[in-house]
């Protein structure tokens, strides 16, 4: 029964036409754009393709607005329409359920590493080891964990309402500030002292170290575990958080 | 007969709020009980605990001889809940097919759509139905689960009359296999034609407990109302106080409250008045229903529901 929830969760998303528009055609539309633009550059020395990194920073754009919308929103609005109330009365555990809502997340996180990855091989002539292509996907979907617990965090905290614009405005200031807009060698230093410890950077940091022929850092890895762990809990504790029924409804009814 | 929801000594606090107060009751296998109250008697709250969605302060909650939790994770237990909603996005048939697959013993998809009206729907998505398509889905999912005690929390709410009508006629065919069925409900109607036992609540305990015919009978008399065709003739007054039961007139319309209206249309037949337009109120099961509740209901219940 849990996997017919999790399959349930992740046919809606797709099903979603604002999830297919913003976190799979956005990034590829975004990526063909810039990469026409400003990709042409052969790299310095020690820097990459200008395809490459943009590339990079376009999966990871993509990959954070999947795991956020299908979480932070959704749940969000779950809890106004009642539907957690009735999952609570079905058979499932409340583990069940948020292990569906955390796979689903991380589900549709794939599509758009994937398809941008593609766009990059197929339409701007980038070419690497197939090592790479694997090494990339995997971490940068491993990677993208704090933003689904991000997600799960917010969809407990604020209302319906909130949901949606707080998530997306989160998702396009992390965004811009963590280089996946502007390449981080632009950003000035005070920018880029902020972006080192936001996850965003750090994510796509991991694809473009692997793009590179390197390993990703080790402080790739602690900040993005530090995020998730960090969010988890905090995410526990929206979820225990006491609230009021909804509607208003006197409680005793 | 086994007792499937048992309820003992059970006080439930919200704030400074007593929502059930030492409530206690059973209800054994393949009965049909109806919890019946105004708004605020604890009606919602007994759902939630018998689900386990709340925990009782004190006392103890026992459904098929477990704890609540365990009986919904065994779907041996099934509620249409009153504020719950549908899964937005998922179709009317996934969400049957996961209640199914919830379910240790489920009905076919088919007959689940079947019984609550949905065939031609199972490919509409949930949040595309109507008021009254969406409670019936409801509905589906607890028909689907097929489980032996299904707890409906006013489930008739925003329905109009057709519609209350073919739940109910869904209902009473799916109940006819022998399940456990609880309702809560403050529709009286609903009450006489669906259920073999009433409990009525009033804050937060239980006022009566009965077959809708002798909760009837406890709470009213029958009304007998005639009209005088010359109420000022000189021997009225007199005839009157004569009657059995207590007399009001107004007028050239007279009422008698009885306990046995037999016996007042007797003496009423064999007297010397000139009266037409005869008419015999049987005791409502509202006058009852008023007459149990009745009371002002505590200030904190009030102040609550305005936060």
């Amino acid at each position: 029964m849990a996997l017919y929830y999790f399959r349930l969760e992740c046919v809606r998303m797709v099903r979603d036409l604002r999830y297919l528009a913003l976190a799979v055609l956005a990034p590829i539309g975004f990526y063909l754009l810039f990469a026409t633009l400003f990709g042409g550059k052969p790299g310095a020395p020690g820097e990459l393709k200008g395809t490459v990194e943009i590339m990079v920073a376009m999966a990871a754009y993509g990959a954070v607005w999947g795991a956020l919308s299908a979480t932070g929103p959704r749940i969000a609005q779950e809890r106004s329409v009642g539907w957690l109330d009735q999952l609570r009365a079905m058979p499932l555990t409340p583990r069940q359920v948020m292990a569906g809502k955390l796979a689903a997340a991380m589900a549709v996180v794939l599509p758009s590493l994937i398809l941008v990855c593609l766009t990059g091989a197929l339409a701007k002539g980038v070419s690497l080891h197939l090592w790479q292509w694997a090494a990339i996907v995997g971490a940068m979907w491993v990677g993208s964990l704090p933003f689904a617990l991000l997600g799960i965090m917010l969809g407990y905290l604020v209302g319906a309402d909130a949901a949606f614009p707080l998530s997306y405005g989160l998702y396009m200031g992390m965004s811009a500030i963590g280089g996946l807009w502007v390449p981080p060698s632009q950003l000035p230093a005070s920018f880029l002292d902020v972006a080192r410890v936001l996850p965003t950077y750090r994510l796509a940091d991991l694809g473009w170290r692997i793009a590179q022929g390197t390993a990703p850092s080790a402080a790739d890895a602690a900040t993005l575990a530090g995020w998730a762990v960090g969010l988890g809990l905090l995410g526990v504790l929206a979820y225990r958080r006491p609230r009021r029924r909804r509607g208003g409804r006197a409680v005793a009814a | 007969m086994e007792t499937v929801l048992a309820l003992e000594g059970v006080t439930r606090r919200y704030a400074e709020t007593v929502a059930l107060d030492d409530l206690s009751f059973a209800v054994p296998s393949g009965s049909a009980v109806a919890l019946l109250g105004p708004n605020g008697a604890g009606k919602t709250t007994t759902v939630s605990l018998l689900m386990g969605l709340a925990a009782a302060d004190a006392g103890s909650v026992t459904v098929c001889g477990t704890t609540p939790r365990a009986a919904v994770a065994s779907g041996r237990i099934a509620a249409m809940l009153q504020d719950s909603g549908l899964m937005p996005g998922a179709t009317v048939g996934e969400l049957v097919e996961l209640a199914r697959r919830c379910a240790p013993d489920p009905l076919p998809a088919a007959e689940a759509l079947e019984l609550s009206g949905l065939s031609g729907l199972a490919r509409r998505r949930a949040d595309r139905l109507s008021g009254g398509q969406a409670q019936r889905l409801k509905f589906a999912l607890v028909a689907a689960a097929n489980p032996r005690i299904l707890v409906l929390d006013e489930p008739t709410r925003a329905l109009d009359v057709q519609a209350r009508a073919r739940f109910w006629e869904a209902m009473r065919a799916y109940a006819a296999g022998g399940r456990t069925i609880l309702f809560a409900t403050h529709y009286l109607d609903e009450v006489d034609r669906n259920a073999g036992r009433v409990l009525v609540m009033s804050r937060g305990r239980i006022v009566a407990d009965g077959t809708p015919a002798q909760l009837r009978e406890r709470g009213g008399r029958s009304v007998v109302g005639f009209r005088l065709d010359d109420p000022k003739a000189e021997n009225v007054a007199g005839v009157l106080a004569a009657l059995p039961g207590s007399v009001m007139a107004e007028g050239d319309r007279v009422s008698v409250q009885t306990d046995d209206p037999d016996a007042t249309v007797r003496a009423l037949a064999a007297g010397p008045l000139c009266w037409h337009a005869l008419s015999i109120a049987a005791p409502s099961l509202e006058e009852s229903f008023l007459s149990l509740t009745a009371g002002p209901s505590p200030i904190s219940a009030t102040s609550r529901e305005e936060s």
